[in-house]
């Protein structure tokens, strides 16, 4: 009876943070925000190639479109200096919109891609954008239900 | 208050180890009283009569230029500068022990050298320096200017290059239109309002001068694209800047992009994952299935300790789990842990002195591996040293361990760290650049196990050495930079144990907020930090007494001892981490009995120390440096000494020499 429950108690699978991989800047072209898409080796047995290098390549899309300097960055910049700079106190600059957009790509790829195997991007924000830390879980509970199950199994002779 | 703006340096520090100097806000405050002063004086007294006589529309263009002069010294004092935020300890541990203090980058076409700070514990950025004022990293560094008492960075620029625009045009415009005033009034000098101009009129001519100059300065240094740190450090001196996209792209860049975000102080998205197992596995095509069975194992990737198995040709049960312990709150680490210490057979104490440097995954299935080596199973029976490989594989460091016992398993382990960092230790250790006494303890080691197998593997580290230069521009490393000599003063501490505790108490030393007696040595374990010079007797009892999810720390204690912010828990890494990193000067661990790695420390302060270039205020430790670089043998560069050279407007910069 009490191998049961042990049992059933190791079923219940749970994850646990195993390693961190962190994707670099990619400073070939300048100082502008821009991930490398090498495909890190231990990632290599945890999600497919493309997957990956899609989730970079569009992260740097967003990245490029919000330090294009153009007429919208332009316009906000007049803007700042004829409000002296009041306006940035009702505004939300280019850049931040740009930010949120990213801030929800990551969270969608995170439920949709990398969640189900075992991973999760974090905001490169949130590291000062000089690195996309991935984070690989194992699964805990696999080999917890193992055990329980031998253990079933000689108390059953 | 949206993300834009923030307290940044003039009123709050994103470092809280900070005291509160009062002499910071000297500058700032007689520049705020000039300008502000100065501007009302010339509004109340000149500017009337000049309404008047000529024109109600001079008061209003005076006034609107010292509005906009003062948004931007607002702006320029109050807003972040683009500071990073302290790494993760995670984050380097990819780095390992020996990585290096530069990591070159190729940008445009030109190499860059990024150098590890050991503050920020990161390498940084292309054109990120460390503020030693601020005490932070601060992206596209510019310098910090003490008129503002702030850094000015990428965030902030623009504001401060308006700012000085704006200045300029003021100061053109007061002296300009009291001048006029005055030559008006040549017959009413005496009276009130002539002296006030008169006044006016000094303040903004003795100004112009420093405040031009400095405009004009800027101009040049935008135009071409560079900030003042490169510019005065003469980094592109005759050479190419990668950084500029020519004269209206770099203009065009200053002041038309979008205001760039903050790293620090951003509200976290509480949106948490939940990661269930079971999860999805990506196929494996037959290629690569092909690849893994002719492998042996010999293989970069962290992720797959099953090849680990392959390595060795006795009966060897499966490797313990997976790495986890650098994760804390995992119980079953400790399950790990506790089981490894039951098995343990009773070793010589070689084998008790693990620095942990690399993973404590490596760690312990090392330790599994030799324990269950040692216990009884042949050592021959290890392979061949799998270093045949271009990159020294942790994996290969079981079979070393096999050989050479825990001691210098850790070595290997260390020094198979990341092929890409260039900084392949075990290859530099036992090429006899540094750390001789690694060698010794290599062959004391190699008599009490296989003496074969040791020179085997002493040929194979030696393999590794022309690897060395790899990437790598400098013999320095990052760890050393982070006052980590603990790695080869753990050998040392091999062979002599007794000099431990004294090394521990110079460590101690250094840290002032942090007073350890080294009788407290066996409680800072408990505190999750457990030192590679602690005796058998205090290693047994840490390996006891310590949680083991601390002991993850540990390896980041050894690794890259820096100063943390206080904030950060726990405080187990401080003993080691108020190196010479930070401010508090004090003997460096060079100056320990430990005399034969002195050098290095010498070499590691004087590389990690210097190039806060920009900083307005010089560090008081800079001449201790100084003193080191006597001792210093790998010293990227020569002589070591910090010059401070003043700039226009009254910044000073620190060059190192």
């Amino acid at each position: 009876m009490a191998t049961e429950f042990h049992n059933l108690q190791e079923l219940r699978h749970s994850a646990s943070l195993a390693n961190k991989v962190f994707i670099q800047r990619d400073y070939s072209e300048g100082t502008v925000c821009k991930f490398q898409t090498k495909f890190p080796s231990e990632l290599d047995s945890r999600i497919e190639k493309t997957l990956f290098e899609d989730t970079v390549k569009t992260l740097n899309n967003y990245y490029a479109e919000a330090e294009k300097i153009g007429g919208h960055s332009y316009l906000e910049g007049c803007l700042a200096c004829i409000t002296a700079y009041l306006i940035f106190l009702c505004m939300e600059t280019r850049y931040e919109k740009v930010l949120k957009k990213i801030s929800r790509y990551i969270q969608e790829q995170n439920e949709k891609i990398y969640a189900p195997r075992g991973l999760l991007i974090t905001d490169p924000i949130e590291r000062g954008m000089r690195v996309i830390e991935i984070s690989i879980y194992e699964d805990r509970g696999s080999s917890g239900s193992s055990s329980g199950s031998s253990t079933t199994s000689s108390s059953g002779r | 208050m949206p993300a834009g703006l923030s307290v940044g340096g003039a009123l709050g520090d994103p470092s809280p180890s900070h005291p509160f100097r009062p002499s910071r806000y000297v500058p700032v405050s007689a520049a705020t009283a000039f300008l502000v002063g100065a501007t009302t004086l010339f509004l109340c007294f000149t500017c009337p009569w000049l309404a008047e006589r000529f024109s109600s529309s001079i008061p209003l263009y005076n006034t609107v230029v010292f509005l906009f002069t003062l948004a931007n010294f607002c702006m320029a004092t109050f807003m972040d500068p683009g500071i990073f935020p302290r790494a993760e300890e995670d984050e380097d541990k990819e780095d390992d022990f020996r990585a290096p203090l530069y990591k070159t980058v190729e940008v445009r076409g030109i190499q860059v050298r990024m150098k590890w700070c050991s503050t920020c514990r990161f390498y940084r950025p292309p054109r990120c320096s460390h503020c030693s004022v601020c005490d932070n990293c601060v992206e596209e560094f510019d310098h910090h200017c003490p008129w503002v008492n702030n850094c000015i960075g990428r965030r902030n620029y623009r504001y401060f290059f308006l700012f000085l625009l704006s200045l300029t045009t003021h100061i053109m415009g007061v002296f300009g239109f009291s001048l006029l005033y005055i030559l008006n009034h040549t017959k009413q000098l005496d009276e009130v309002h002539s002296g006030v101009t008169m006044a006016v009129m000094c303040i903004a001519g003795l100004f112009f001068v420093p405040v031009a100059g400095l405009t004009g300065f800027h101009i040049v240094l935008v135009a071409r694209g560079r900030t003042t740190n490169e510019q005065v450090t003469g980094k592109f001196r005759g050479g190419v800047n990668p950084f500029t996209h020519g004269c209206c792209k770099n203009v065009s860049h200053v002041l038309c992009s979008s205001q760039a975000p903050r790293y620090v102080g951003r509200l976290r998205g509480s949106k948490s994952l939940q990661v269930q197992p079971p999860f999805l596995r990506p196929q494996l095509s037959e290629a690569q299935l092909a690849a893994k069975v002719l492998d042996n194992g010999i293989q970069q990737s962290k992720s797959s300790l099953e090849a680990m198995e392959s390595q060795s040709t006795d009966a060897d049960p499966p490797p313990p789990p997976k790495p986890e312990h650098r994760y804390q709150g995992l119980p079953h680490t400790h399950n790990e842990e506790s089981s490894l210490l039951t098995e343990a057979p009773p070793t010589p104490s070689l084998y008790k002195y693990r620095p942990a440097y690399s993973s404590p995954g490596k760690n312990h299935t090392a330790l599994t591996h030799s324990s269950k080596m040692t216990r009884g199973d042949s050592m021959t029976e290890s392979p061949s040293i799998p270093l045949s490989t271009g990159h020294p594989s942790y994996r290969s460091d079981p079979s070393l361990s096999g050989r050479g016992g825990a001691g210098w398993r850790s070595g290997g382990g260390g020094e198979g760290g990341r092929a890409g960092s260039g900084g392949l230790g075990g290859a530099s250790v036992l090429g006899g650049r540094s750390y001789p006494s690694f060698t010794d303890t290599l062959l004391q080691s190699a008599a009490a196990s296989c003496s074969s197998s040791i020179r085997s593997a002493h040929t194979a580290h030696n393999a590794l050495g022309p690897l060395l230069s790899e990437g790598t521009t400098s013999t320095s490393y990052k760890s050393l930079a982070n006052q980590t000599r603990n790695g080869s003063l753990s050998y040392d501490s091999l062979l002599t144990p007794s000099e431990s505790p004294e090394f521990e108490s110079a460590a101690h030393e250094l840290s002032p907020p942090r007073p350890q007696a080294p009788s407290s040595l066996g409680t800072a374990p408990l505190m999750g930090y457990s030192s590679p010079f602690l005796s058998a007797q205090q290693r047994e009892g840490s390996l006891q007494a310590c949680p083991a999810p601390l002991r993850p720390s540990s390896n980041r204690a050894f690794l890259r001892p820096t100063s943390p912010p206080p904030s950060r828990a726990p405080p187990p890494l401080s003993p080691r981490a108020r190196s010479l990193g930070s401010p508090p000067p004090g003997p460096a661990p060079g100056n320990t009995p430990l005399g034969k790695s002195l050098s290095y420390t010498g070499g590691a302060a004087l590389q990690q120390r210097p190039t806060n270039t920009g900083g307005g205020t010089s560090m008081p430790n800079s001449t201790s440096r100084q003193s080191l670089a006597n001792h210093s043998t790998h010293a990227h560069k020569p002589g070591g000494g910090v010059k401070k050279v003043s700039g226009v407007g009254g910044t000073t910069y620190e060059i190192s020499v």
